[in-house]
């Protein structure tokens, strides 16, 4: 089996756990399957069969005795039963943990490209969903699994010692329900396959349409949408039917199995009462049927629940394989040791070459120096992958060929805290977590104090719009709410004016956003980017005015670079794009 | 007509009787094999009618007639024929069951059918705004989870909802019929069972609420980091992430074991019920014995203990079965009276009964707007105040403004998708609200900012807007989108695949497609909302100058925060704060607006290269 080790290494940590829950099950097993035993013996104490006829004669002595066994083994049993369950939930939520802490410290761990290139629910469903589908599998084993193998087990020798012709019969007999169950299961789960898909269908297109209604209301589409959804619906009915159909058979036909082996084994036993009272091995008593009747069903009944097991069982194992994969995945490779000594006076790229997907070049054979204190504005028009320089540039992504040398020394050398920790950067996805104002700023450099989290919104222009919150640096906020996006903008700013970095990394873009915040911002892009060496995706003419070098990005290359004079004397695509823009 | 989750179950109202009546058959025969059983015991062990109980006398008559002619054997005879009778009561229960199953299954899933298709209807026939209100994401969540709930509950109404109580009081009789003593511990114990497994439950579906509510908590950290992993890695700090993290497991930790021991108590409390009840029926039965206290006149005999065991053994599973049945139910009113909020939605805007229709030449008056003033709740602040213009048909309207400047509710009033508070919007010098919704909505388009495109090809998607639509006319309107060049580039030209929400498209493709998708219907009013802010501004100017050649003597109306998309309309709004601040052409606006001509210079300054 795959992940055996992986497993073995979440179980092993709760070896005690589970020895403990093993015993529990097994003393309330006992206590709770002798019961049929002590209540068949009582009756045999009340009176007997002989020769046909039922003869009272109470001995009171060993009734009384039966009785009260039977209650203390039924007060054992709740305690060890409850013993039993409660050390599962223990044991499973302890792995949950030990999974879920797991598998976070590997989304922190893994390449930026494997983030990037799954999509986030799918990675979301691995901590959250698949997580859940193991504890819930983890439980039912033990619980369904274990405790009903034991069941039968102990039923079976039980069953014996009450009456072996009778236990032989319930034995050949009782996995007939089981192949009735199985069958039908079979049979159903075809339909609810067909099912689940046809749900999924109708889901896609009621969410497509939905999400979408102002399109779907503006096109007039909605009495086509009805009628597809109603024809798609339709299907679903007809599938439904069958399949709700199918899978109620097994309930009314287990039991009708179940309860013909009980009246065989019923008539079987009066039959044998009448006429083999006196041969040895067969004895039957009237106490010995009542007994052996209750172990007929206590025998039947794990089979019967072991297919939703089986169900839940599979779920849990495929969940556990998307994990394990995870897991095995390879790390971010961080093998640098050189340290930068000093401040970065020099970046250089070294024939650098990247690609996202082999083969489509993005960065082909680019060369550059950038001195320290030098203003770098990238241009372009959109996707044209402006952000991709600085994803090789700050190491998310290493080059194909050709290098970036900080100081003269590879990047790939050094490690990567040391080298990020001389970036800052400010991106149009601005990155709010849920928490506080503070603990967001602060964020950037958490060793830093109260007031200088505040001097840095100060710098920031956010100050002034944080003390207007309820409860100030203090308020919470959240990824998708809470603030307006130049807001975010701001705080994202202040993270930068509070780690001050050598290097800053800006990206000028800003959408819905007020033409007084913009100010605000702007004014904040400016200071930051003062006397420091920096590179824009610029989209101000005064920012790319400014620039030493300018970069122009078209399809994924630098096709034309220079400072602003340079290329507009060049009369190239640059031209172009200023022309059309600014004339 | 008025539309219910009742009208759904209506239509199917037979089911609820013919359905649990077939299953009755079965629980009958359930309750009846024990006292078969009971009376081929008896018969067999005293073979004398006369000292039986009347119940098992009833049952050896019928055993004697057939038993007779069987063998000369008496006892044997009455344990074959009880036998048979038990096995041939299984086969006509299975049967009627079966018949049972069906009917619930097609009620069931005709109800859940016919409740979607109401569902769907009606969200399809609300406005934005009552949809906003009413919340998106629930109504989603109503059409494709609460109605299959809703479906399940039916299911298990005709399966179970009768049965279940059925056996349980039946078996509480029965046994009250066959030793009142021992009957009435039945009857003691009934409660108490319900009442544990009650208690636990509502202990542990709080609990749940707020394990969700950590589960929930964890899914956010989750995708908090995963959205934040440059910024993450770009500060280094992954071991406080990872401990900030690890304490919100340790909580969910928490709280999960404290809902695992709540749930731990309630098989061994009521196996302890169960296995206690059992005692003393064994116990009470012996004591009858031993004293000699007859019960339906005759003494009492052991198969009248085992009888009444089995008796409380199909209770205890019965019993556990009605909770799971409750839990069912329960969920099942809660999505039901969910259906039922959404069904209850009355859109706002309803067609007059003597609605009109008209047709306007070029050049006279299209839209005009007197004091037109909108709250979106009713004494709230105004979104929109005193807005007063008029627009001939075939001229430009352009509306420049921020975020919450109005211009949306502008729209959303010409549009009528929403009615002025105060005011009037006159339609071709009609009364918006006389006029015609079906004919306003064919003849105004509008394409919000971001345009979708639907899981299909190309040509499906301009479909959308006109059925039968010819290649011809699809190309010629990609040509005035400028959206020709891209879509011949692709091998598969008008069959070309679009991915769900059309995330293969740069988001100015999808734009331009919207935009195509919009001409096709040839409208007389187009409303682009900043639908063309992905697109650079030569292409941008290039689609509107296609515009005007190929639908001269449309209306349009453009929203922009970009000057230059804008500025060559007749007519341009300048809006703030739900007021126009002012409104002229461009070169008056430069004059006479101050906060126009700062837009202008600063974009000037900018845009985005």
């Amino acid at each position: 089996m795959q992940g055996k080790e992986l497993l073995m290494k979440y179980l092993g940590k709760q070896k005690g756990r589970i020895v403990l829950s093993f015993l529990s099950v097994l003393v309330f097993l006992l206590a709770q399957l002798s019961q049929p035993l002590l209540v068949g013996s009582s009756l045999d104490a009340i009176g007997r069969v002989e020769l046909g006829v039922f003869t009272l004669d109470i001995q009171t002595q060993k009734l009384v005795f039966f009785l009260v066994t039977a209650l203390v083994l039924s007060i054992l049993g709740v305690i060890f039963d409850f013993l039993f369950e409660y050390s599962i939930g223990i044991f499973t939520q302890n792995i949950v943990k030990e999974i879920r802490d797991d598998v976070f410290d590997k989304l922190l761990k893994v390449p930026i490209r494997t983030i990037d290139s799954r999509k986030h629910g799918d990675l979301l469903q691995l901590e959250i969903q698949d997580v859940e589908n193991i504890a819930t599998g983890l439980a039912s084993v033990f619980k369904q699994l274990v405790q009903g193998v034991l069941s039968v087990l102990i039923t079976i020798v039980l069953m014996f010692t009450v009456n072996w012709i009778l236990a032989i019969a319930v034995i050949v007999l009782s996995p007939l329900s089981l192949f009735v169950s199985r069958f039908i299961a079979t049979f159903s789960h075809r339909h609810f396959k067909s099912q689940s898909a046809l749900m999924s269908d109708l889901n896609a297109l009621s969410l497509e349409a939905i999400g979408n209604l102002e399109t779907v209301q503006s096109l007039e589409y909605e009495s086509r949408s009805l009628r597809e959804f109603q024809s798609r619906d339709e299907k679903l009915r007809k599938e439904g039917k069958v399949a709700q159909f199918a899978a109620s058979w097994t309930n009314p036909s287990t039991r009708f199995v179940n309860n013909t082996i009980y009246a065989i084994v019923g008539i079987a036993g009066i039959v044998m009462i009448l006429y083999t009272a006196s041969v040895p091995l067969l004895a039957m008593t009237m106490g010995k049927l009542t007994s052996f009747l209750s172990y007929t069903n206590e025998y039947t009944k794990p089979f019967n629940e072991i297919s939703s097991v089986v169900a839940e069982f599979e779920t849990a194992k495929f969940s556990f394989h998307r994990i394990e994969t995870f897991l095995k995945s390879e790390d971010d490779v961080d093998e640098g040791t050189k340290q930068l000594e000093g401040k970065v006076e020099e970046i250089s790229f070294d024939h650098l070459t990247f690609s996202y997907e082999e083969g489509q070049h993005l960065i082909e054979d680019f060369s550059q120096k950038i001195k320290r204190g030098q203003k770098v504005a990238i241009v372009g028009p959109t996707g044209a992958g402006k952000t991709t320089l600085i994803n090789v540039l700050m190491r998310f992504y290493d080059p194909v060929s050709g290098s970036i040398l900080f100081n003269g020394i590879d990047s790939r050398n050094i490690p990567k805290r040391e080298l990020r920790r001389n970036f800052g950067m400010v991106l149009q996805d601005t990155w709010i977590f849920t928490g506080t104002i503070r603990e967001n700023v602060r964020y950037a450099r958490p060793e830093s104090t109260d007031e200088e989290v505040e001097k840095a919104c100060q710098e920031a222009h956010a100050d002034s719009f944080i003390r207007t919150l309820p409860y100030g640096y203090d308020t919470k906020v959240t990824s998708k709410g809470g603030l307006s996006e130049g807001e975010r903008q701001l705080l994202t700013i202040a993270r930068v004016m509070l780690s001050k970095p050598d290097i800053v990394i800006l990206d000028e873009a800003t959408s819905n956003v007020d033409t007084r915040t913009e100010k605000l911002i702007t004014e904040g892009f400016d200071k930051i980017l003062n006397g420091k060496t920096s590179i824009v995706i610029a989209h101000r003419l005064s920012t790319i005015q400014k620039a030493d070098l300018i970069l122009v990005l078209k399809d994924g290359n630098v096709i034309e670079k220079g400072n602003h004079d340079q290329l507009i004397h060049r009369h190239g695509f640059y031209y172009d794009l200023y022309a059309s823009q600014f004339k | 007509m008025k539309e219910k989750v009742f009208s759904a179950i209506k239509k199917n109202g037979w089911t609820y009787i013919v359905g649990p009546a077939f299953k009755m058959i079965e629980a009958v025969f359930d309750l009846l094999i024990p006292l078969v059983m009971k009376a081929v015991l008896d018969l067999s062990f005293t073979s004398d009618l006369s000292k039986v109980d009347s119940v098992s006398k009833g049952f050896g008559h019928f055993l004697d007639l057939f038993g007779t002619w069987v063998s000369g054997n008496k006892p044997l005879n009455y344990a074959l024929v009880g036998g048979t009778l038990i096995l041939l009561m299984g086969i006509v229960g299975l049967v009627t069951t079966m018949i049972c199953q069906y009917i619930a299954a097609l009620s069931a899933t005709r109800t859940g059918t016919d409740l979607r298709d109401m569902l769907y209807r009606k969200i399809l026939s609300l406005g934005k705004g009552e949809r906003e209100k009413f919340g998106e994401g629930k109504a989603m969540t109503i059409l494709n989870s609460d109605s299959f709930q809703v479906q399940q509950g039916v299911l298990f109404f005709i399966r179970l909802g009768v049965r279940a109580p059925f056996i349980i009081l039946g078996s509480l009789i029965l046994s009250l019929i066959l030793n009142w003593q021992i009957g009435l511990v039945f009857l003691a114990i009934i409660p108490v069972i319900l009442l544990i497994v009650f208690v636990v439950m509502r202990k542990a579906s709080k609990q749940y609420l707020v394990i969700q509510g950590r589960l929930d908590s964890l899914s956010t950290s989750t995708s908090d980091s995963l959205e934040g992993a440059r910024v993450i890695r770009a500060f280094f700090t992954m071991d406080e992430e990872k401990k900030r993290f690890e304490d919100k497991t340790k909580t969910y930790q928490d709280e999960s074991i404290r809902v695992s021991k709540i749930n731990a108590l309630i098989n061994p409390l009521t196996f302890a019920i169960v296995s206690m009840a059992t005692i003393l029926v064994v116990f009470i039965g012996s004591f009858d014995m031993a004293e000699g206290i007859k019960m339906m006149g005759q003494d009492v005999l052991p198969s009248t203990i085992i009888t009444l065991v089995s008796y409380l053994s199909q209770i205890f599973q019965t019993l556990i079965l009605l909770t799971n049945l409750v839990t069912i139910f329960t969920k099942t009113i809660v999505s039901w009276k969910r259906c039922d909020s959404l069904l209850a939605v009355k859109p706002k805007i309803v067609e007059k009964e003597n609605a009109i229709t008209k047709t306007i030449k070029k050049g006279e008056t299209i839209f005009e707007l007197d004091n037109v003033t909108f709250c979106y709740e009713e004494g709230g602040n105004a979104a929109l105040k005193d807005i007063s213009f008029h627009l001939r048909k075939g001229e430009t309207l352009g509306i420049i403004g921020g975020t919450g400047s109005g211009k949306t509710t502008l729209i959303r009033l010409v549009e009528r998708l929403i009615d002025p508070s105060q005011g009037k919007v006159l339609y071709k010098g009609v009364d918006l609200k006389d006029y015609k919704i079906s004919a306003l909505r064919k003849e105004i388009a509008f394409v919000p900012q971001k345009s979708v495109l639907f899981k299909g090809t190309i040509r499906s998607n301009m479909e959308m807007a006109k059925e039968d639509v010819t290649d011809e006319e699809i190309w010629k309107c990609l040509r005035v989108s400028c959206a020709e060049d891209f879509v011949r580039t692709e091998p598969s030209q008008l069959l070309h695949e679009v991915e769900e929400g059309g995330k293969n498209f740069s988001g100015g493709q999808r734009q331009r497609l919207a935009i195509a998708r919009t001409f096709l219907r040839k409208p007389e009013v187009l409303i682009l909302d900043d639908s063309t802010s992905a697109l650079d501004l030569l292409t941008d100017k290039k689609v509107r100058d296609n515009l005007k050649d190929f639908l001269p003597d449309a209306t349009k109306i453009l929203i922009s925060q970009r000057v230059s998309t804008i500025k060559d309309s007749d007519l341009i709004l300048v809006l703030e704060g739900g007021k126009v601040l002012s409104m002229g052409k461009h070169e008056e606006l430069l004059k006479t607006s101050q906060v126009y001509r700062e837009t202008y210079d600063s974009q000037m300054q900018k845009e985005g290269l």
